[in-house]
């Protein structure tokens, strides 16, 4: 039941999964950056903002791996949370009060 | 809902990591999947925690593509004729909806974190039922403003 055979030579064993997490950081701060800038053209200021936040999740990525103990790592996983919260309320702020043809910001601008 | 996942003490195979049972080793094993014993936390194989790390990074990119249709919706698509506000009502849900993904995926992963330590089963997942109930809700909303701009 508990008995388990010592894994082979030329068995992963946590090297595979440690790159596929690697590569799902990369991935998560990729989409940081791809966000931040195609906001950039609707808004200069909110856009850049979401490329700075990008470096610390790319920062992330380029961190992990280099040991195999692997642990929960909340800091880091909040940290994203905090981000991508961050980049919503962005956006709703950009939604809300950009002046995009019809929108919310130009209606309150001509009345 | 009281439905459950497969307890991970069943081995890696039970949560699709697709490594052998065999290369578990025996330390990784919870004590909880002993017959007799309590069920100390402890950590888990690194495998399964590596694993939910994966899974929460998958909804936190989920969530980022939400805000960005939401806003992309808001501000690239032409107006609707005669719904002042029709984008806005089809966009803003769709960047809520990502702000409460992030967070709801945060806490399901501490949430199965904690079911790892305990080598207890893992709960249900509750967030592709949020995601699949907005996104219906979303577009039941999109089909009502394309109607209505379509009817003046």
């Amino acid at each position: 039941m508990t008995t388990s055979l010592p894994p082979r030579a030329d068995e992963p064993v946590v090297t595979d999964p440690a790159n596929r997490t690697r590569l799902a950081w990369t991935r998560t701060s990729l989409a940081f950056a791809a966000i931040g800038a195609a906001m950039l053209k609707t808004s200069p200021v909110a856009g850049g903002a979401v490329l700075v936040l990008s470096v610390p999740i790319w920062a992330v990525a380029r961190r992990f791996g280099r040991d195999l103990d692997v642990r929960a790592r909340p800091a880091e996983l909040r940290l994203v949370t905090i981000i991508v919260v961050l980049v919503a309320i962005a956006a709703l702020v950009v939604a809300l009060t950009g002046h995009s043809q019809g929108g919310v910001g130009r209606l309150l601008h001509e009345s | 809902m009281t439905e459950q996942q497969p307890s991970p003490a069943a081995g890696p195979e039970a949560v699709g990591s697709g490594v052998p049972r065999s290369a578990v080793p025996a330390s990784a094993v919870p004590a909880s999947a002993v017959p007799g014993s309590a069920a100390p936390e402890s950590e888990p194989d690194p495998r399964f925690t590596l694993a939910n790390e994966r899974t929460f990074l998958a909804w936190s990119r989920t969530a980022l593509a939400l805000v960005a249709a939401g806003l992309g919706i808001v501000q690239l698509l032409p107006p609707f004729k005669g719904v002042p506000l029709g984008r806005h009502v089809v966009g803003v849900p769709l960047i809520i909806l990502g702000a409460v993904l992030a967070i709801a995926a945060y806490w399901e992963m501490t949430r199965n974190q904690l079911a790892l330590r305990q080598g207890a089963p893992l709960p249900r997942s509750v967030l592709p039922r949020l995601l699949a109930g907005t996104i219906a809700g979303v577009a039941a909303i999109a089909a009502v403003v394309v109607l209505l701009s379509a009817s003046r």
